[in-house]
């Protein structure tokens, strides 16, 4: 959820709590305000009529409020005030009414009087009042609401054109990042840290890359003076005994250089150090593969089927497609058996290698590790490098062994 | 055919040269940017060996003034970084070639000799040994005047002996040849064994001798002696 789209959310629901409390307790005291009122208005009137019977001895009546009547009884009564439905016969239903009744001592006489008062004017009344307390305190409400809208808006698209650029920003990028300053202290706080961060990141990054790069410069360097020194060697008229010891150390040497440059390419994987720049055919690079490797299977007289039902497509660097292919495919000829097979299924989502093998222990969760082969002489970082480019591309690869062992890579969901 | 090597590591150096010298090329040697920058300003080289990382300046720097000094030398590059940015911008700069450390001498050669040829300045870009007569232009051989057919790769595997005659070639260095590095073949080099078979079988086919002679079982040689 949006930031402001959370603060407009928690604004709106204590708005309508706020409002429906303030106009429902705002009813109930208007209510008993208005009663109280009502119930002095009672009391005035009863005043009036006292003086009004001492005065001229004249009963004043008006039905229904005011009735009043000789007693028969002395009794003495408390004033009561209730609520009584008494027929109104101009409209033919029942009212309510809030009558006061009492007896008082007139001149030795006693009187009963009975004053009452529409309860449903005064209703009406806490009802309009009511409303009224609603209508403007939801049109404050609703005003501030959209001044509080547009001031957020404002305040924060420096801050959301911050955040694109930060999403936006690459390592490996030239750019450094640039963002805006805002002026509020809280998000210019927030700028320079990420810019330090970034920059730290940058430099480390670079350091890092430059590190790899140098390591392999130092060590091919004098694995070239080997070489070269042992290929002349190799040269001279040598008995079988030297010449094999030769022989073995070029291969050595050739196989230690490959696996310096294995190491350094799946640091330079890890680091990102390719750009997914290229949109890659899996049909059109597994079949000029295929032709590449043509001799190699034709040497361990391999049957190779390619069933394309759809391409595949995917999203990555080309250098890295070509070692990806490149590793299956020298796997699935340097583990086949003499007359085996490989399989390979293309369609739009899923590619599948598969291949006859001498059977071996490895399974799907150690057949990527480092250095695990299944055989002694391989250097065992083919596969972890292949893991390597799917796992920084999206992809997911996974190894399943029945008659046939397979790979099989999907686009991860 | 004169060539400047630039390289850093003596070692080196003097092993490539000592190579080269024995296969007939002129070699002048220059160890730090100044001394090549110096000698390319003087002398004219048919072929320039050039590392990239040199005491004193970068290798690519001194690519871009031989091209803007528009000095017609071919140029390979030899670079122990083996990083594709590095190579693109030295092919795009004008380099023949890009040759990763490390490499083995009899590569070098193909290399270089491939270079010439595109550059014309071997005359001709058809080689002989006795009645073996390889064009590499046309990718065609002929054993005494007969014509035989190989395939791709047969025929790059046939020029790279030739050109490496009587020269030890490992199995590393004719498989990396064959394939560059782009394949992890481990130990799985029976297709060489299978080409040279082919080789061998069409070359007799058509009356040739079979010059290519296995070392021990661990390399093999082409040679008439």
């Amino acid at each position: 959820m949006k930031f402001l789209t959370k603060i407009n959310r928690n604004y709106l629901t204590f708005f309508f709590l706020i409002l429906s409390g303030v106009t429902v307790g705002g009813y109930f005291i208007l209510h008993v305000i208005i009663i109280r009122g009502a119930k002095e208005n009672l009391k005035a009137k009863e005043y009036l009529i006292e003086q009004q019977i001492l005065r001229t001895g004249e009963i004043p009546n008006l039905h229904p409020v005011i009735e009043v009547k000789e007693a028969e009884d002395t009794m003495i009564q408390k004033p009561l005030f209730k609520e009584v439905e008494i027929r109104n016969e101009l409209e033919n239903e029942n009212e309510f009414f809030l009558e006061y009744s009492n007896k008082i001592k007139i001149n030795d006489s006693y009187y009963l009087i009975k004053l009452r008062q529409s309860a449903f004017e005064n209703e009406d009344l806490v009802i309009v009042l009511a409303l009224t307390l609603f209508v403007l305190l939801f049109g404050a409400f609703i005003i501030s609401f959209f001044i509080t809208r547009k001031t957020n808006k404002t305040v924060w698209s420096d801050f959301e054109h911050n955040l694109r650029e930060i999403e936006n920003f690459s390592l490996s990028g030239r750019d450094d990042i640039s963002l805006v300053k805002s002026g509020i202290d809280e998000f210019d706080s927030l700028n320079r840290v990420m810019a330090d961060l970034t920059r730290k990141l940058k430099t480390d990054y670079l350091s890092l890359k430059e590190f790899s790069e140098n390591a392999s410069h130092e060590i091919q360097t004098p694995l070239s003076i080997i070489l070269l020194n042992l290929e002349e060697l190799l040269q001279h008229d040598l008995d079988e005994e030297t010449f094999t010891k030769v022989a073995t150390s070029v291969s050595a040497v050739k196989r230690l250089s490959t696996l310096n440059q294995s190491l350094l390419l799946l640091t330079k994987i890890e680091n990102r150090q390719f750009a997914a720049d290229k949109t890659v055919s899996l049909k059109e690079l597994v079949n000029r593969k295929t032709e590449e490797f043509s001799t190699l299977f034709e040497s361990k007289e391999l049957k190779v089927d390619v069933q394309v039902e759809q391409d595949f497509v995917v999203r990555m660097n080309e250098q890295l497609a070509e070692i990806l292919i490149n590793n299956l495919f020298s796997n699935s000829v340097n583990h086949n058996i003499k007359g085996g097979s490989i399989q390979v299924v293309i369609n739009k989502e899923v590619f599948k290698l598969c291949n006859t093998a001498k059977d071996n222990s490895l399974t799907d969760g150690n057949i990527f590790n480092r250095f695990t082969s299944g055989k002694s002489n391989s250097s065992g970082l083919g596969l972890a490098i292949v893991k390597k480019i799917c796992d920084t591309h999206n992809l997911e690869i996974h190894y399943l062994k029945n008659e046939l062992h397979c790979f099989v890579i999907n686009q991860k969901s | 055919m004169k060539i400047l090597i630039i390289e850093d590591e003596i070692e080196l150096l003097i092993a490539i040269s000592n190579y080269l010298t024995k296969e007939k090329y002129i070699c002048e040697l220059a160890e730090d940017f100044r001394r090549a920058d110096e000698k390319l300003s003087i002398y004219e080289y048919d072929l320039i060996l050039l590392d990239i990382t040199l005491p004193g300046g970068n290798g690519l720097e001194l690519l871009k003034r031989i091209k803007k000094r528009q000095i017609r030398s071919g140029v390979i590059i030899i670079s122990a970084r083996n990083s594709t940015d590095e190579k693109i911008t030295g092919l795009d700069l004008g380099a023949d070639d890009y040759l990763a450390k490390p490499f083995q001498l009899s590569e070098l050669n193909s290399r270089i000799r491939a270079v010439l040829r595109r550059r014309k300045f071997d005359g001709s870009s058809i080689i002989n040994f006795n009645e073996v007569m390889v064009n590499a232009d046309s990718k065609s051989v002929t054993i005494s005047g007969k014509e035989i057919t190989l395939t791709k790769k047969e025929f790059d595997l046939l020029l790279f002996f030739i050109i490496n005659k009587n020269r030890v070639l490992t199995k590393e260095a004719i498989a990396e040849h064959l394939w560059e590095d782009s394949i992890d073949l481990s130990d799985s080099y029976d297709f060489i064994y299978t080409h040279l078979n082919n080789i061998r079988r069409k070359i007799k086919l058509a009356g040739g001798t079979d010059y290519i002679k296995t070392i021990y079982g661990m390399g093999y040689k082409f040679t008439d002696k």
